[in-house]
Protein backbone atom coordinates (compact mmCIF):
# COMPACT_ATOMS: atom_id res chain seq x y z
CA UNK A 1 0.00 0.00 0.00
CA UNK A 2 1.36 3.19 -1.23
CA UNK A 3 0.47 6.92 0.18
CA UNK A 4 0.45 10.07 -1.02
CA UNK A 5 2.14 12.77 0.36
CA UNK A 6 0.00 16.20 0.59
CA UNK A 7 1.92 19.40 1.23
CA UNK A 8 0.12 21.04 4.17
CA UNK A 9 -2.17 23.82 3.01
CA UNK A 10 -0.84 27.60 3.16
CA UNK A 11 -4.07 29.38 4.24
CA UNK A 12 -3.95 30.68 7.83
CA UNK A 13 -4.96 33.24 10.18
CA UNK A 14 -3.35 34.64 13.37
CA UNK A 15 -1.70 32.70 15.58
CA UNK A 16 -4.04 34.06 18.67
CA UNK A 17 -6.65 36.83 19.37
CA UNK A 18 -5.72 39.97 17.51
CA UNK A 19 -7.16 43.67 17.76
CA UNK A 20 -9.86 44.77 14.94
CA UNK A 21 -9.19 47.13 12.73
CA UNK A 22 -12.04 49.21 14.20
CA UNK A 23 -10.78 48.88 17.61
CA UNK A 24 -7.73 50.18 16.72
CA UNK A 25 -9.38 52.91 14.71
CA UNK A 26 -11.10 53.83 17.58
CA UNK A 27 -7.66 53.93 19.81
CA UNK A 28 -5.62 55.94 17.59
CA UNK A 29 -8.88 58.57 17.28
CA UNK A 30 -9.17 59.10 20.83
CA UNK A 31 -5.27 59.51 20.82
CA UNK A 32 -5.30 61.66 18.02
CA UNK A 33 -7.70 64.22 20.05
CA UNK A 34 -5.62 64.04 22.81
CA UNK A 35 -2.57 64.59 21.55
CA UNK A 36 -3.46 67.22 18.90
CA UNK A 37 -5.64 69.10 22.00
CA UNK A 38 -1.97 69.24 23.58
CA UNK A 39 -0.54 70.30 20.03
CA UNK A 40 -2.93 73.07 19.78
CA UNK A 41 -2.21 74.38 23.56
CA UNK A 42 1.11 74.66 22.46
CA UNK A 43 1.30 76.57 19.81
CA UNK A 44 -0.71 78.86 20.43
CA UNK A 45 1.58 79.88 23.84
CA UNK A 46 5.12 79.58 22.54
CA UNK A 47 4.14 79.37 18.80
CA UNK A 48 6.71 77.31 16.57
CA UNK A 49 8.63 76.17 19.43
CA UNK A 50 5.60 74.46 20.39
CA UNK A 51 5.10 72.09 17.37
CA UNK A 52 8.55 70.71 17.86
CA UNK A 53 7.82 70.21 21.68
CA UNK A 54 4.19 68.51 20.02
CA UNK A 55 6.38 66.12 18.29
CA UNK A 56 8.80 65.56 21.91
CA UNK A 57 5.25 64.72 23.86
CA UNK A 58 4.04 62.58 21.45
CA UNK A 59 6.80 60.72 21.36
CA UNK A 60 7.05 60.53 25.05
CA UNK A 61 2.56 59.72 25.31
CA UNK A 62 2.96 57.05 23.10
CA UNK A 63 6.63 55.50 23.91
CA UNK A 64 6.27 55.61 28.08
CA UNK A 65 2.30 54.17 27.91
CA UNK A 66 2.83 51.63 24.85
CA UNK A 67 6.63 50.90 25.85
CA UNK A 68 5.31 50.51 30.02
CA UNK A 69 3.82 47.68 31.76
CA UNK A 70 0.04 47.48 30.37
CA UNK A 71 0.64 48.78 26.67
CA UNK A 72 -1.71 50.91 26.72
CA UNK A 73 -2.02 54.37 25.52
CA UNK A 74 -5.47 55.95 26.72
CA UNK A 75 -6.89 55.50 23.86
CA UNK A 76 -6.45 51.83 23.78
CA UNK A 77 -7.36 51.54 27.34
CA UNK A 78 -10.68 52.45 26.05
CA UNK A 79 -11.00 50.08 23.44
CA UNK A 80 -9.43 47.73 25.75
CA UNK A 81 -6.51 46.24 23.39
CA UNK A 82 -2.81 46.63 24.14
CA UNK A 83 1.18 46.33 22.17
CA UNK A 84 2.27 42.98 23.02
CA UNK A 85 5.94 41.79 22.31
CA UNK A 86 4.77 39.05 18.89
CA UNK A 87 8.01 36.70 20.27
CA UNK A 88 8.41 36.59 24.01
CA UNK A 89 4.89 38.16 25.20
CA UNK A 90 4.52 40.92 27.80
CA UNK A 91 5.33 44.35 27.25
CA UNK A 92 7.68 45.61 24.12
CA UNK A 93 9.51 48.27 26.83
CA UNK A 94 10.33 51.83 26.29
CA UNK A 95 13.16 51.47 23.59
CA UNK A 96 10.98 49.50 21.47
CA UNK A 97 7.98 51.80 22.10
CA UNK A 98 10.31 54.66 20.85
CA UNK A 99 10.90 52.86 17.89
CA UNK A 100 7.26 52.51 17.71
CA UNK A 101 5.96 55.88 17.45
CA UNK A 102 8.68 56.43 14.75
CA UNK A 103 8.12 53.41 12.45
CA UNK A 104 4.05 54.81 12.70
CA UNK A 105 5.14 57.46 10.74
CA UNK A 106 6.61 55.45 8.15
CA UNK A 107 3.21 53.50 7.91
CA UNK A 108 1.50 56.90 7.32
CA UNK A 109 4.07 58.05 4.51
CA UNK A 110 2.42 56.13 1.57
CA UNK A 111 -1.27 57.17 2.06
CA UNK A 112 -1.02 54.98 5.41
CA UNK A 113 -1.00 52.02 3.46
CA UNK A 114 0.91 50.74 6.75
CA UNK A 115 -1.94 51.18 8.40
CA UNK A 116 -4.14 49.40 6.02
CA UNK A 117 -1.50 46.71 5.85
CA UNK A 118 -3.19 45.24 8.70
CA UNK A 119 -6.59 44.07 7.13
CA UNK A 120 -5.06 41.51 5.41
CA UNK A 121 -1.75 40.66 7.15
CA UNK A 122 -1.57 37.03 8.52
CA UNK A 123 -0.84 38.38 12.44
CA UNK A 124 -2.84 41.38 11.70
CA UNK A 125 0.05 43.75 12.27
CA UNK A 126 0.62 46.94 10.67
CA UNK A 127 4.19 47.95 9.31
CA UNK A 128 5.10 49.68 12.72
CA UNK A 129 3.94 46.11 14.55
CA UNK A 130 6.39 44.21 12.25
CA UNK A 131 9.42 46.95 12.81
CA UNK A 132 9.15 46.39 16.12
CA UNK A 133 7.94 42.70 16.29
CA UNK A 134 4.86 43.40 18.54
CA UNK A 135 1.12 42.85 18.14
CA UNK A 136 -2.32 44.59 19.53
CA UNK A 137 -4.37 41.89 21.23
CA UNK A 138 -7.25 42.43 23.28
CA UNK A 139 -7.28 42.66 27.13
CA UNK A 140 -9.27 39.76 27.67
CA UNK A 141 -7.33 37.33 25.92
CA UNK A 142 -3.98 38.70 27.18
CA UNK A 143 -4.60 40.45 30.48
CA UNK A 144 -2.67 43.29 32.34
CA UNK A 145 -0.60 41.50 34.99
CA UNK B 1 5.28 39.47 0.81
CA UNK B 2 5.79 36.24 0.22
CA UNK B 3 3.97 33.41 -2.05
CA UNK B 4 0.64 31.65 -0.26
CA UNK B 5 -2.74 32.84 0.82
CA UNK B 6 -3.73 34.37 4.16
CA UNK B 7 -7.40 33.75 5.19
CA UNK B 8 -8.86 37.39 6.44
CA UNK B 9 -11.93 38.38 8.55
CA UNK B 10 -14.88 39.08 5.59
CA UNK B 11 -16.66 41.09 8.12
CA UNK B 12 -13.78 43.24 8.93
CA UNK B 13 -13.11 44.23 5.38
CA UNK B 14 -16.99 44.19 4.36
CA UNK B 15 -17.37 47.42 7.44
CA UNK B 16 -14.18 48.81 6.28
CA UNK B 17 -15.25 48.40 2.20
CA UNK B 18 -18.82 50.06 3.66
CA UNK B 19 -17.42 52.58 4.82
CA UNK B 20 -15.01 53.75 1.92
CA UNK B 21 -18.40 53.28 -0.19
CA UNK B 22 -19.78 56.19 2.37
CA UNK B 23 -17.33 58.35 2.39
CA UNK B 24 -16.87 58.36 -1.34
CA UNK B 25 -20.70 59.33 -1.59
CA UNK B 26 -20.02 61.72 1.15
CA UNK B 27 -17.16 63.71 0.55
CA UNK B 28 -17.92 65.70 -2.32
CA UNK B 29 -20.59 66.89 -0.26
CA UNK B 30 -18.72 68.22 2.21
CA UNK B 31 -17.47 72.21 2.06
CA UNK B 32 -14.45 72.07 0.54
CA UNK B 33 -14.76 68.74 -1.00
CA UNK B 34 -12.04 67.19 1.32
CA UNK B 35 -9.35 64.21 0.11
CA UNK B 36 -6.46 62.45 1.82
CA UNK B 37 -3.17 64.03 0.80
CA UNK B 38 -0.35 61.81 0.26
CA UNK B 39 2.46 62.35 2.80
CA UNK B 40 5.23 60.39 0.44
CA UNK B 41 4.18 62.93 -2.56
CA UNK B 42 4.54 66.11 -0.23
CA UNK B 43 7.85 65.18 1.04
CA UNK B 44 9.21 63.63 -1.74
CA UNK B 45 7.12 64.27 -5.04
CA UNK B 46 6.81 60.73 -5.80
CA UNK B 47 3.59 59.28 -5.35
CA UNK B 48 2.88 55.92 -3.47
CA UNK B 49 0.67 53.00 -4.88
CA UNK B 50 -2.64 54.44 -3.29
CA UNK B 51 -1.98 58.13 -4.61
CA UNK B 52 -5.49 58.73 -6.77
CA UNK B 53 -7.66 56.08 -4.94
CA UNK B 54 -9.73 58.67 -3.38
CA UNK B 55 -10.84 60.35 -6.30
CA UNK B 56 -11.18 56.94 -8.21
CA UNK B 57 -13.64 55.38 -6.17
CA UNK B 58 -15.16 58.66 -5.54
CA UNK B 59 -15.14 58.89 -8.97
CA UNK B 60 -16.56 55.38 -9.58
CA UNK B 61 -19.34 55.51 -7.03
CA UNK B 62 -20.81 58.60 -8.96
CA UNK B 63 -20.64 56.78 -12.37
CA UNK B 64 -17.47 58.69 -14.19
CA UNK B 65 -15.66 55.68 -14.86
CA UNK B 66 -13.05 57.48 -17.32
CA UNK B 67 -11.98 59.70 -14.68
CA UNK B 68 -11.61 56.63 -12.35
CA UNK B 69 -9.25 55.09 -14.72
CA UNK B 70 -7.74 58.12 -15.12
CA UNK B 71 -6.46 58.47 -11.46
CA UNK B 72 -6.14 55.10 -10.47
CA UNK B 73 -7.73 51.93 -12.24
CA UNK B 74 -7.67 50.06 -8.91
CA UNK B 75 -10.15 52.48 -7.50
CA UNK B 76 -12.78 50.58 -9.82
CA UNK B 77 -11.67 47.16 -8.70
CA UNK B 78 -11.43 47.85 -5.25
CA UNK B 79 -15.65 49.84 -5.68
CA UNK B 80 -16.68 46.36 -7.31
CA UNK B 81 -14.70 44.54 -4.66
CA UNK B 82 -16.50 46.27 -1.93
CA UNK B 83 -19.92 46.25 -3.42
CA UNK B 84 -19.35 42.22 -4.24
CA UNK B 85 -18.06 41.69 -0.39
CA UNK B 86 -21.72 43.52 0.94
CA UNK B 87 -23.92 41.02 -1.54
CA UNK B 88 -22.36 38.05 -1.84
CA UNK B 89 -21.81 38.55 2.39
CA UNK B 90 -18.71 35.39 1.66
CA UNK B 91 -18.56 33.42 5.32
CA UNK B 92 -14.29 32.88 4.60
CA UNK B 93 -12.36 35.10 2.54
CA UNK B 94 -8.85 33.88 1.25
CA UNK B 95 -6.71 36.24 -0.45
CA UNK B 96 -3.63 35.23 -2.19
CA UNK B 97 -0.56 37.33 -1.34
CA UNK B 98 0.91 37.29 -4.70
CA UNK B 99 -1.89 38.78 -6.41
CA UNK B 100 -1.85 41.61 -3.62
CA UNK B 101 1.61 41.94 -4.18
CA UNK B 102 1.24 42.58 -8.02
CA UNK B 103 -2.10 44.96 -7.50
CA UNK B 104 -0.05 47.23 -5.15
CA UNK B 105 3.39 46.65 -7.66
CA UNK B 106 1.15 47.40 -10.70
CA UNK B 107 -1.00 50.44 -8.91
CA UNK B 108 2.82 51.85 -8.00
CA UNK B 109 4.03 51.85 -11.57
CA UNK B 110 0.84 53.31 -13.01
CA UNK B 111 1.06 56.70 -10.73
CA UNK B 112 4.39 56.51 -10.93
CA UNK B 113 3.59 57.07 -14.85
CA UNK B 114 1.21 59.33 -14.06
CA UNK B 115 2.91 62.03 -12.09
CA UNK B 116 5.85 61.28 -15.16
CA UNK B 117 8.33 59.59 -12.80
CA UNK B 118 9.30 57.23 -14.95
Amino acid sequence: MTSTYSPPPTISGPSGPRAGFWQRFAAAFIDGIIIGVVDVVLRLAIGTAGSLLGIVVGLAYFAYLEGGPSGQTLGKRALGIRVYDFTHGGPIGYGRGVGRYFARWLSAIPCFLGYFWMLWDKEKQCWHDKLVTDVVVPVSAYPVR
Amino acid sequence: MTGGSVEVEPRELRSVGAAMLGLAFLLPALPGHPGLPCPLRMLTGIPCPLCGMTTSVEDTVHGHVVGAAAANPAGIALTAVAVALLVTRPARLVLSRLALAAALAGMWAFELHRFGVV
